[in-house]
């Protein structure tokens, strides 16, 4: 298991309760197009952290 | 001056769709079903009759709570004198049955801190946890009429 590998389960996995508990998606494509959303979100933010810290001397 | 019911019906129609109220269920069912939720992942949304969101939701929290054990992750018990085991104690009681059946069977409430997935496991067991207490709001917010 990666950090990467393990970022993208949790991401994916928390993108699908988001998901299912949206009030403002209605329609089940819309719902998917939402939870992909949340796990680009994750993913991305995670990367942009990760960079961040990478230049920190800690 | 015109009247509120005058000036509601002078506002031009902007294409919008029209806003539909959900019909609220019982109190007692609201009740069960927020119990329900809190027993049981998506049990809440199964007893207000929405079961393809209960299903997504129990299946998605199981898997997470499930990915957190095979992590070797922890579940915690509270205690004394160590206040973040309460807040995460919380947070995974939230699951509910599958938390107090680890606990009583002691299931992952060993510390693994070895396991170099363990810190990973530890937080999807209380995302799971906290994710269910949304569910449960979720399926309150059904009950009373609130969201569809």
């Amino acid at each position: 298991m990666t950090h990467f590998l393990a970022l993208i389960l949790f991401s994916a996995l928390v993108g699908v309760v988001f998901a299912a508990l949206s009030s403002e998606h209605h329609d089940p494509a819309s719902r998917v197009k939402y939870g992909l959303k949340v796990l680009g979100s994750f993913v991305g933010i995670g990367f942009l952290i990760a960079w961040a810290l990478y230049f920190l001397p800690i | 001056m015109q009247s509120e019911e005058q000036s509601e019906k002078s506002l031009p129609n902007l294409g919008a769709a029209p806003v539909s109220h959900p019909e609220p269920v019982s109190l007692a069912r609201t009740l069960a079903a927020c119990v329900a939720a809190l027993v049981l992942p998506g049990l809440g949304h199964l007893v207000l009759g929405r079961w393809a969101r209960g299903a997504v939701i129990g299946l998605g929290i199981a898997s997470m709570f499930g990915c957190g054990l095979w992590m070797q992750g922890r579940v915690f018990t509270p205690q004394p004198g160590d206040w973040l085991t309460w807040l995460f104690s919380f947070l995974d009681a939230g699951l509910g049955v599958p938390y107090f059946v680890c606990v009583t069977a002691d299931i992952g409430v060993k510390i693994q801190a070895a396991a170099p997935t363990y810190e990973y496991g530890t937080n999807f067991i209380a995302v799971a946890g906290a994710l269910n207490m949304l569910a449960m709001m979720d399926a309150y917010d059904i009950g009373i009429g609130r969201k569809a």
